[in-house]
């Protein structure tokens, strides 16, 4: 995760999308891919569905992900059809088993990494406030936006110094291990934590007023056509379920 | 008790702790790329998440931090393309464990320990979408034959379910107790719990 | 007009009081400086004036405190910030967001003005204080000093009455103090009063038109600026307070030529998004000496003592010590950094056995010693992280001691801290000199005047310059500092 969960730099994007419709996105992958709801007749939704995180990527001009995600997406389906009628026993049951995990989370996960590292955390909080969510779950999910490449960072410090302490991962003591990298994870990022509180209030948070939110978003021709395009599998499982299909 | 409400310094705790926690759930969770390990998640982080959760128990003295964390947890998930079932279970889960802590005058250790393995249930819902319509699921893979369907559920058969949400809990009560274990070694002597 | 009316105050969880019944009263439109040394109570009172005490730092307090008329222990801190702004010296943790212009709006946003109107406010605070490349960033590109300008125009769009500052220059280099200068003198302009904690005076002389010398708590003088700048540099000392103007004419006696060499071969590294962060081919340096490492921000300092810890993985350079080739594994086991941060590498549970951590078996008998000879004898039984900054740095030492560095590496040591606290720190290197060999990172002129014996002048990952620090170094290290003011009063 690096530093792009939510770290996106406006200019690197290519379309941009509202990130309620990435919501929406995600919340449509993760019912027809994730947990194929949808029933008998509506199989070929899946599948379908997995297209969207490749053309997703493609826009936002992840090359990279792009084709690995294709690769492992295909190759995973390729076991299912081309091994598993040749295979037999534990063989077999691990392709099975491996493929069917990747075919199902695979797709949804991508969206989710096209979501984070399209979006900045100022477009996320607007959106959220658009959407009227309580500022009680606004301001703890900014500070921890805010605080992931933090930590990292924190993180990355603490490993030098255990280098050079020639303490190392792969030690003898698991335990032991662990404890030197948390206890000053935590302390530090404690410490920095009540820094950060007391700048924030100094500067007003948590007033009697509703903040407002500098940052634009807003619906446009593409989040229309996403939207259109997410509300069809939700259309087509209501209509089976009423038996018309 | 003076003031009940929360107010922003309690709502920053909530988010620094969370980025802790949802961190080394992240480190964590590579493990589950292979499929093997996958189960064994709802073990490992509930058992490290221990350690920072009972850090922020000592921070928590007022209602609702303990169950606007998990939902956040929920949203996590949703975002890093999981599925929303873990908001679900993390609202009841968080409400549970904000009760449960609540009832000890948030100090209680013991409670806290208990409340720890609670709150660990969020994990739980991650998997919910491998056993949750399990019928429709293998309508639509019918092409794959018997031989698929049966490789799957043993892989995952349902009695799995509860097994999962059991060791879940039984995990979070550990990493409480961990937690425990590290605030008296550490944080209480370094002057930050 | 702020007006202090016998405050008193104790911090929760502490035994004696901070505060001992101070008044005061500061005007609209002065600039005010308050110094003193550590622990004086300085921090205090601008936390007493922006509302921090007693609403977020908890304990008992007697007396009142109004900013034109608003009582600020009694309203509530989202009130009071709409008067005040605070900076605070930590530019890593005063931001909420993760992009400079969000942090910017963020003030205005909290006290629900439109959007139209921030979006306003934060393009006239560009262009005042000159940093419109500094927008649309997100704030871990930016350096320390770039963060405390943002910090600064993120205060100045609530349009305070009064700022306060609260050791702004901590962590920044010398030109980043002369740019924060530069801001400060934009508010003067604007009629804001100004209240600046610090304990590095040298910039403010011109700007300050008040100082509160604080002592235990209490205020020892309060006079204008003229006649403090007319107090003799003994009784600056004396108070404990840093040199009003930035001195190198008390460089120590130089010790015979140190014969020895460190000799550094192919220091080149680059970053995937910087090329050539470091490239030095052949560079020798006194064994056994205190290194000044200098250098504008990004000019490879930092890189050069990461290689040199042998910290970054494709690095292929090689150290020549006692006539032996050091390469990349082996200078990780011969180089030790204490980092600006200390709290990062202390992993034990009490001092004891942190510097036993990592020890060489030989060094058994030795600990004793070393903790004796860094004055950590009485704590040895204390948790690392309980200690003060000072008895923090000096376990980093002490386990460095005794795991057989022989290369210590110090990022900026003294930054942060007051005359005595800076002292004591020179002391301990100059004790280090001649067993063993000390680079510093530093932009404090003071430490390097007073303890370092060689400088090494680093610029765009070459090597601008090595000197020794005698009298002509001397004069080459005023001419850099002097260089750096007026590069950024031009601007």
């Amino acid at each position: 995760m690096n530093n792009n969960v939510f770290q996106a730099e406006s200019i690197k994007r290519g379309l941009v999308l509202d990130p309620r419709t990435k919501l929406l996105l995600l919340v449509t992958m993760s019912v027809f891919v994730l947990s194929s709801a949808g029933g008998k007749g509506l199989e070929f939704l899946a599948p379908c569905l997995c297209i969207v995180p490749f053309v997703l990527l493609l826009t936002s001009k992840k090359f990279k992900s792009t084709i690995l995600y294709a690769i492992i997406y295909l190759t995973a389906i390729m076991m299912l059809i081309l091994l598993r009628p040749i295979t037999n026993g534990v063989v077999n049951f691990l392709i099975l088993g491996t493929a069917g995990i990747v075919t199902r989370f695979m797709p949804s996960i991508m969206v989710g990494m096209y979501v984070l590292s399209t979006t900045t955390v100022s477009e996320f909080n607007a959106a959220m406030l658009r959407l009227n969510v309580s500022e009680k779950i606004i301001i703890p999910l900014s500070v921890m936006f805010r605080f992931f490449p933090t930590v990292l960072d924190e993180f990355s410090s603490i490993n030098a110094a255990m280098r050079m302490r020639g303490i190392s991962l792969g030690g003898k003591n698991v335990t032991k291990m662990l404890e030197y990298r948390l206890v000053p994870l935590l302390t530090c990022s404690v410490k920095i934590g009540e820094e950060l509180s007391a700048a924030a209030l100094t500067r007003g948070l948590g007033g009697n007023v509703k903040r407002t939110n500098v940052c634009e978003i807003g619906f446009h021709l593409q989040d229309m056509v996403i939207i259109f395009l997410c509300f069809v599998p939700f259309a087509l499982m209501l209509l089976s379920r009423c038996g018309i299909l | 008790m003076k003031n009940e409400r929360l107010k922003g310094k309690d709502l920053i705790n909530v988010g620094i702790f969370t980025a802790i926690y949802f961190v080394i759930v992240f480190a964590v969770s590579m493990l589950g790329y292979i499929p093997i390990f996958m189960p064994l998640l709802c073990v490992i982080v509930p058992v490290l998440g221990g350690i920072p959760f009972m850090l922020f128990l000592t921070k928590v003295k007022k209602s609702g931090m303990i169950f606007i964390m998990s939902i956040i947890m929920g949203i996590l998930m949703l975002l890093t393309g999981m599925g929303y079932y873990s908001i679900v279970v993390g609202a009841i889960s968080g409400i549970i464990a904000e009760l449960i802590f609540k009832s000890g005058s948030y100090k209680n250790a013991t409670r806290a320990v208990i409340t720890s393995g609670v709150f660990s249930i969020w994990v739980w819902g991650n998997y919910i979408p491998l056993f949750l319509n399990i019928e429709g699921y293998f309508s639509t893979r019918q092409g794959y034959g018997q031989e698929y369907i049966s490789a799957l559920t043993s892989l995952m058969p349902a009695w799995m379910c509860p097994v999962l949400l059991g060791s879940a809990f039984i995990s979070g009560i550990f990493g409480g107790l961990l937690g425990k274990a590290i605030l008296k070694k550490h944080f209480k002597k370094a002057g930050i719990a | 007009m702020i007006e202090i009316k016998n405050i008193s105050f104790r911090y929760e969880n502490s035994e004696s009081s901070v505060l001992n019944d101070i008044s005061t009263k500061i005007y609209d439109g002065e600039v005010v400086l308050i110094c003193g040394e550590s622990g004086c109570g300085k921090t205090s009172v601008t936390r007493l004036i922006n509302g921090l005490i007693p609403h977020y730092y908890e304990g008992t307090m007697v007396g009142e405190v109004t900013v034109n008329n608003l009582d600020v222990s009694r309203s509530e801190l989202y009130e009071t910030a709409k008067l005040v702004g605070s900076v605070f010296q930590n530019p890593r943790s005063q931001f909420f967001c993760v992009d400079t212009t969000s942090g910017i709006a963020f003030g205005c946003e909290n006290m629900g003005l439109p959007e139209n109107e921030v979006r306003k406010r934060i393009k006239k605070v560009a262009n005042e204080q000159n940093i419109n490349h500094l927008l649309e960033r997100s704030i871990f590109n930016l350096s320390g000093g770039e963060k405390q300008k943002v910090a600064c125009a993120s205060v100045s769009a609530v349009y305070p009455s009064v700022l306060v500052l609260d050791e702004p220059t901590s962590n920044l280099d010398i030109h980043a103090i002369y740019n924060l200068r530069e801001i400060v003198h934009e508010w003067k302009r604007q009629g804001k009063t100004v209240i600046i904690s610090e304990h590095r005076i040298h910039w403010l002389l011109d700007i300050c038109d008040r100082v509160i010398y604080m002592q235990a708590g209490a205020i020892q003088m309060d006079c204008p600026m003229e006649e403090f700048s007319r107090l003799k540099p003994e009784t600056i000392q004396k108070m404990g307070l840093r040199p009003l103007t930035l001195n190198y004419h008390q460089y120590i006696k130089k010790t015979s030529r140190l014969q020895d060499t460190i000799d550094f071969h192919n220091f080149r590294y680059s970053y995937k998004e910087k090329n050539n962060a470091l490239n030095i081919s052949n560079l020798s340096l006194p064994r056994n000496g205190i290194i000044a490492v200098i250098g504008h921000n990004g000019a490879g300092k930092s890189t050069f003592s990461k290689c040199l810890c042998g910290l970054e993985r494709k690095f292929n350079g090689s150290v020549t010590l006692n006539g032996l080739k050091i390469k990349k594994q082996k200078l990780l086991k011969k180089c030790y950094m204490v980092m600006q941060d200390v709290n990062h590498q202390l992993f034990c549970e009490s001092v004891l056995e942190e510097v036993r951590l990592g020890m060489s078996e030989e060094n058994k008998d030795k600990v004793e010693e070393v903790l004796t000879m860094l004055d950590l004898t009485a704590v040895a039984e204390r948790h690392p992280m309980s200690l003060s900054g000072g008895q923090k740095q000096r376990v980093a030492i002490a386990s460095a001691l005794l795991a057989d560095k022989e290369l210590l590496i110090f990022d900026e040591p003294t930054s942060g801290l007051g005359y005595r606290h800076m002292k004591e720190t020179a002391e301990l290197l100059l004790n280090l000199k001649g067993k063993r060999s000390i680079f510093i990172v530093t932009h404090d002129p003071d430490l390097i005047s007073s303890c370092c014996t060689h400088i090494l002048h680093l610029e765009n990952g070459c090597v601008k310059e090595s000197y020794p620090f005698d009298e002509i170094g001397e004069q080459r290290l005023e001419i850099y500092f002097d260089e750096i003011k007026k590069e950024v009063t031009i601007l």
